[in-house]
């Protein structure tokens, strides 16, 4: 069957949109396309792309706005996915573009350095002899090993989209997360700090980063789980920590959520500027803040339940 | 529709708009120095493989050495990245009665006798070294009880060998030195792709690269330059495991300045390549034990290997295959003519902990679940042994001074006929740090002894063809001619070889390199123009394309990878020597020299 | 139709008029939900930053009260959803961890066996649109509504693997069942950004405003979403989002509840509407 793929292009300081029909042909990937249209009809259509067997992480493009791999995404399962003939093709958000579908990865490599992006193999390791890992230990990491520096997981990253100065990447938090969980590292808090400094507990925690990596990883469980070794490395609190720490507490005294309170606790005397909104929300009956929180009836075994876990460790 | 009639048709369609905040310029790609030409490299590395990264890694350890590692797309998209199985080398976690004297004598044999085996000798020692390092280094090793990394048997290995990391193994090694880059701060030339390495009567003084973001020619003086730009295996376009990238930039660079383009011939064909476009399943597949089987289910090997059967060396499982498809025992036609690789017998807990890229592209490109059917495979281009004549392996310098070469795009030559699986990794960081020792140990001690005036006229020379090329509206596509020299040299340069196919396709070669002369390129724009990329690239393709059938015409025998139907036998009176061509005029010449033998004599291979 | 109910707090605090809509809409298409009895909160995507084995016990937990209900569990809120569903199929999937959970759980006399599946209200009906039948009395003709997904009953598509995460049509689904025109607009799949309210509150203001601003300007008479939280964000924070989006969209933001019992000739204030900030005027019936 025949498709039109509209394309985003852009050169010097033109940005246009494209349109190129072609027939889709068996099995034929979005690359694919995009080498049949530069080499049947438009040579000046420029992209990157590499290994075309989702690897080498140089093809990622945004597909109706959702990133993916060029090499290994179908048509045919997009425009079944999309129920539509018309498939619009841009290059991935969140990265200054270049020309067409060629973006820069330069800053991002810059960026990446912030996070201390190598091993620092404890003192008992040498280069002559090598690494002692086992096997669960290795488990810890190994997934985010896989990363192919693609830039799916940044280009629909809700936080990037509004501000990415003060948020890294979340590949970049990936990598720092590998070393923190790599047993053959000597000091996580080397990787740590520099991923709060620079928004740790600034994502939205939205998951599209975890809903676009072509290979499984996921972003935002690696940001939960850097947040996790800063109370366990005691590093010192900050408002995201203190509003997990809220949560925490208010299960344990409550079994629920003490939303009166909740400001109070995550900002502390911060919360008082806040009056306009809070005065708005008494008003209309959204907050109460005489309303004294009782615990739920079973509160004592789900303290118990809570303080089994914590006596496991995971 | 024409192209120009269709540009119109785009442009009126898009009512083009100025982009704001989309527009930054210009990028970062070049340190300053390179742009403003005030740079002068110690060590100017080209390719940012395994090979190039672990150079500027050993390189960069001399205090006081300035280098940078060009590249011609973004540092991690090298074919380094898509090797699967795993790094050779003798470390003896899993098997203690390894040692690097075996592993040599593997890798000799694996070649057919036609490596330099003082060389092997010191890769075999080395790269028993390096995994240690290299775990050190961070890469994601897969374990073993005793927390050491695990290794795992390979195609015409003897023992377990492989150090490993699932089947991604390649791709681990590069993010690892690319963490390691990051960490050294080493410099990077992004995004330039290589023309021309200016050296005359013998003395270096640079490159000149073309930077894909301006359209710039940049003159980048070095004092030495280690050449690191891979193989020439998308000769083949159509069917290589090979990425896009890889065309043989640095060889070509090399024998247009004299020197030698070694062992051509020696291309290895892989034997699982999917049948649908040649993307590799990893040889791990058949180390955890996946079958071969012809169309009626039977494990053809026992014919041919019926000791080693599915873990014989490439060479010989891929003519296999391809023997059974010509014997009418495989599926499909023509181009996707295959024979089956089957893993159901093997436990799917295996498939997703080692396997599970192979599941994933098997799935992805032929619709099989690896689980339940098996996945229909060919031969497949998937390495060069061939490449830039190598004078000292302690050294990796070529003949002229200053200019060194690692990796696939180097002959050393230690894959001799045949490269055995999990050895190309172990020989780009072996490699790779020597030659980057060795050329920071040069620059150290010598001045620069190039001409830049030469440099700026190679620019102006450069700049010229830039606009010739681009400017034409008239001629055959570069995609056009490609295609035509990929199916010549697959069908006659392939993994079968006779004097009348060869003749043939040297034919079809010069008859495109007419064509090439005067092609379009398509695309005039200085920016990012990835046409005049893809120009380039074909140029050197045909280039080292010819010497493949040169050298191929030339060895009158079959040997390791280079199966002659017309010498079917190998011919140690007359070829065990290595074939060097050079360039002579406008054409080629064809010279030998004999290979290093040393404990390990000559005898016929059996597995 | 029995379900278990798994409110969430924020449902018996803040957004208790979703929870009065919840019950009033539930009762009237015949759908039988039971209050689990002493639920706690989910953790709310917070909890598992400081612990992650507590907050897979506390979730554990909740879920084996159901499975002794002998109920599938169904919550009305997308947060609530994900901790759920994340749990069980964390638990699912890896015996080693659920017995170690369990071993946890004992502590507390209870049992997690993986026997009740997780939904959300949103799923139930569009799996089952054949409860609405007859009972659109008041069919919202000529409503333009914007269906806001929010993230997490979507993402991330390994646990919320309900429809397709990219191209979800469920919303819209019941939209037009209700007799309403479903709007497309390009938000409709981002983030309301509630969860980082404390931590980067002025981005997360910004999307608010640009969310709302965007939907109005596709033409939206309301905003519908299926999660209590977006509904809090986009409603309550309207103004601050005008002002930080530089917009001037006035928006009313219905809970998927709501809408429906709009649509089933309920009143405005039966449902809590009142209750809401933004634009509640612009509700006419």
């Amino acid at each position: 069957m025949a498709i039109t793929l509209k394309i985003q292009r852009f050169l010097g300081e033109k940005k246009w949109e494209q349109e190129y029909r072609l027939e889709v042909e068996t099995g034929m990937t979005v690359l694919g396309a995009l080498i049949k249209i530069k080499e049947t009809m438009d040579p000046t259509l420029t992209f990157t792309a590499s290994c075309r067997s989702s690897i080498c992480g140089a093809c990622a493009v945004k597909v109706n706005d959702n990133a993916v791999l060029a090499c290994e995404t179908l048509l045919a399962d997009l425009l079944k996915r999309y129920a539509s003939d018309t498939l619009t093709i841009a290059p991935l958000g969140n990265f200054t573009v270049l020309r067409d579908l060629m973006v820069d990865w330069q800053p991002k490599y810059d960026r990446l350095k912030k996070i201390k992006p190598a091993l620092q193999p404890k003192t008992e390791f040498s280069a002559s002899e090598g690494c002692r890992q086992s096997k669960d230990e290795f488990k810890k990491y190994s997934k985010n090993s896989e990363c192919i520096l693609c830039g799916s997981c940044v280009s629909e990253c809700n936080k990037s989209n509004l501000n990415s100065k003060d948020f890294l990447d979340p590949f970049i938090f990936s990598k720092a997360a590998k070393f923190v969980a790599d047993s053959r590292d000597k000091d996580a808090v080397a990787h740590l700090e520099p991923a709060v400094k620079d928004g740790l507990w600034k994502c939205l925690n939205c998951q599209e980063c975890a809903a676009k990596c072509p290979k499984g990883l996921s972003p935002a469980e690696d940001i939960e789980k850097m947040r996790i070794a800063t109370f366990e490395k005691k590093m010192s609190s900050n408002e995201g920590s203190d509003h997990a720490m809220a949560f925490y507490d208010d299960v344990k005294e409550l079994g629920r959520l003490d939303e009166a309170k909740l400001a109070l606790k995550t900002e502390g005397l911060k919360s008082a500027l806040r009056v306009p909104v809070a005065y708005r929300l008494m008003r209309s009956g959204k907050l109460n803040p005489l309303e004294q929180a009782k615990p739920i009836g079973d509160i004592e075994k789900v303290r118990a339940i809570m303080k089994a876990a914590k006596e496991k460790k995971l | 529709m024409s192209r120009r009639t269709f540009l119109k048709v785009g442009a009126a369609a898009g009512a083009a708009v100025v982009a704001g905040a989309y527009f930054a310029w210009p990028g970062s790609n070049i340190p300053e120095a390179v742009r403003s030409g005030s740079a002068l490299y110690d060590v100017l590395i080209i390719g940012s493989g395994g090979a190039g990264m672990r150079a500027a890694l050993e390189a960069s350890k001399q205090k006081g050495i300035k280098v940078a590692v060009m590249t011609k797309m973004a540092p991690t998209r090298s074919a380094t990245t898509m090797a699967q199985g795993g790094i050779n080398g003798a470390a003896r976690n899993t098997d203690t009665k390894d040692s690097p004297e075996i592993h040599a004598f593997d890798t000799v044999k694996g070649a057919d006798y036609l490596c330099d085996q003082d060389a092997v000798a010191y890769y075999t020692e080395e790269s028993a070294k390096m995994l240690f390092e290299l775990d050190y280094s961070g890469i994601a090793f897969n374990r073993q009880e005793d927390g050491r990394f695990h290794q795992r048997k390979m195609g015409g290995s003897s023992y377990a060998r492989a150090a490993y990391s699932a089947d991604i193994s390649g791709h681990a090694v590069l993010h690892t030195m690319f963490e390691q880059c990051l960490k050294e701060n080493i410099d990077f030339i992004s995004e330039c792709q290589l023309l021309e390495i200016v050296a005359m009567n013998g003395k270096l003084s640079g490159v000149v690269a073309v930077d894909m973001r301006s359209g710039e020619m940049l003159s980048v003086p070095a004092k030495t330059v280690i050449v690191a730009t891979g193989g020439y295996g998308r000769a083949y376009w159509v069917r290589t495991s090979n990425p896009y990238s890889s065309t043989g930039d640095g060889i070509a660079a090399c024998l247009n300045i004299g020197i030698p383009f070694k062992d051509p011939e020696m291309v290895q064909f892989h034997p699982t390549g999917l049948a649908s476009n040649g993307v590799l399943l990893s040889e791990s597949s058949r180390s955890e034990g996946a079958h071969l089987l012809n169309s009626s289910g039977e494990r053809f090997m026992a014919r041919y290997a019926p000791k080693a059967m599915e873990l014989g060396p490439r060479d010989l499982v891929c003519q296999s295959v391809e023997k059974e498809i010509l014997a009418g025992r495989g599926i499909g036609e023509g181009l996707k003519a295959a024979v089956y690789l089957d893993f159901r017998h093997i436990p799917k807990a295996i498939i997703q902990e080692r396997l599970f890229q192979v599941r994933q592209l098997a799935l992805q490109f032929e619709g099989v679940d690896i689980f339940d059917a098996p996945a229909p495979i060919r031969g497949t281009c998937h390495y060069s042994m061939g490449g830039i004549d190598v004078v000292d392996y302690k050294t990796c310098a070529t003949k002229i001074a200053g200019i060194y070469a690692a990796g696939e795009c180097s002959c050393i030559s230690v894959h001799g006929a045949n490269r055995l699986g999990a050895n190309s990794l172990s020989e780009v960081l072996v490699f790779g740090k020597t030659a980057g020792a060795a050329a920071a140990a040069y620059a150290k001690g010598a001045g620069y002894e190039g001409d830049k005036e030469k440099l700026k006229a190679a620019v102006a020379a450069w700049n010229r063809k830039f606009d010739e090329t681009t400017k034409r509206s008239q001629g055959a596509s570069v995609a056009m001619i490609r295609d035509k020299m990929a199916m010549t040299m697959w069908n006659n340069a392939g993994i079968f070889r006779n004097e009348k196919g060869l003749r043939q396709a040297m034919g079809d070669m010069q008859e495109l390199q007419a064509m090439y002369n005067t092609c379009q390129v398509g695309d005039s724009s200085r920016t990012c123009n990835t046409a005049f990329m893809n120009y380039i690239e074909l140029g050197n393709l045909l280039r080292l394309g010819k010497g493949i059938i040169y050298g191929g015409l030339a060895r009158k025998e079959s040997r390791g990878s280079h199966s002659r139907t017309d010498f079917p036998q190998r011919d140690d009176k007359n070829f065990l020597q290595h074939t060097l061509i050079s360039k002579e005029g406008d054409g080629f010449k064809t010279e030998y020299r004999p290979v290093m033998i040393g404990q390990y004599k000559p005898v016929e291979r059996k597995y | 139709m029995r379900y278990a109910l798994f409110p969430g707090c924020v449902l018996r605090g803040a957004a208790s008029e979703a929870f009065l809509a919840t019950v009033k809409v539930t009762e009237a298409l015949g759908i039988d939900l039971v209050e689990i009895p002493e639920w706690t909160c989910c953790g709310a995507s917070h909890m598992q930053d400081v612990d992650e084995l507590t907050s897979l016990a506390i979730n554990a937990r909740n879920l084996a009260i159901a499975e002794s209900m002998g109920l599938p569990v169904m919550t009305v809120c997308n947060t609530c959803t994900l901790q759920l569903r994340r749990a069980k199929a964390a638990l699912d999937s890896d015996p080693e961890l659920k017995a170690k959970v369990n071993e946890i759980l004992a502590a507390g006399g209870y049992e997690y066996k993986g026997t009740s599946e997780v939904t959300h209200l949103l799923w139930v009906l569009a799996s089952n649109p054949g409860l609405l039948d007859g009972k659109v009395a008041q069919p919202l003709n000529g409503l333009k509504v914007a269906g806001y997904y929010g993230c997490h009953l979507l993402r991330p598509p390994t646990v919320m693997n309900y429809e397709d995460a990219l191209n979800p049509r469920s919303l819209e689904k019941i939209i037009g069942l209700l007799g309403a025109q479903a709007v497309d607009f390009d938000y409709k799949l981002k983030c309301c950004g509630f969860h980082a309210f404390w931590t980067a509150e002025k981005d997360v203001m910004q999307v608010t405003g640009k969310t709302v601003d965007n939907a109005a300007k596709a033409g939206a008479d309301l905003l519908v979403t299926p999660c209590p939280l977006c509904q809090m964000q986009l409603d309550m924070y309207q103004p601050e989002g005008r002002e930080a989006a530089n917009s001037k969209a006035e928006l009313p933001i219905l809970h998927l509840p709501q809408l429906i019992g709009l649509a089933l000739g309920m009143k405005k204030e039966e449902l809590g509407i009142q209750r809401h900030i933004s634009a509640v005027d612009k509700i006419r019936f």
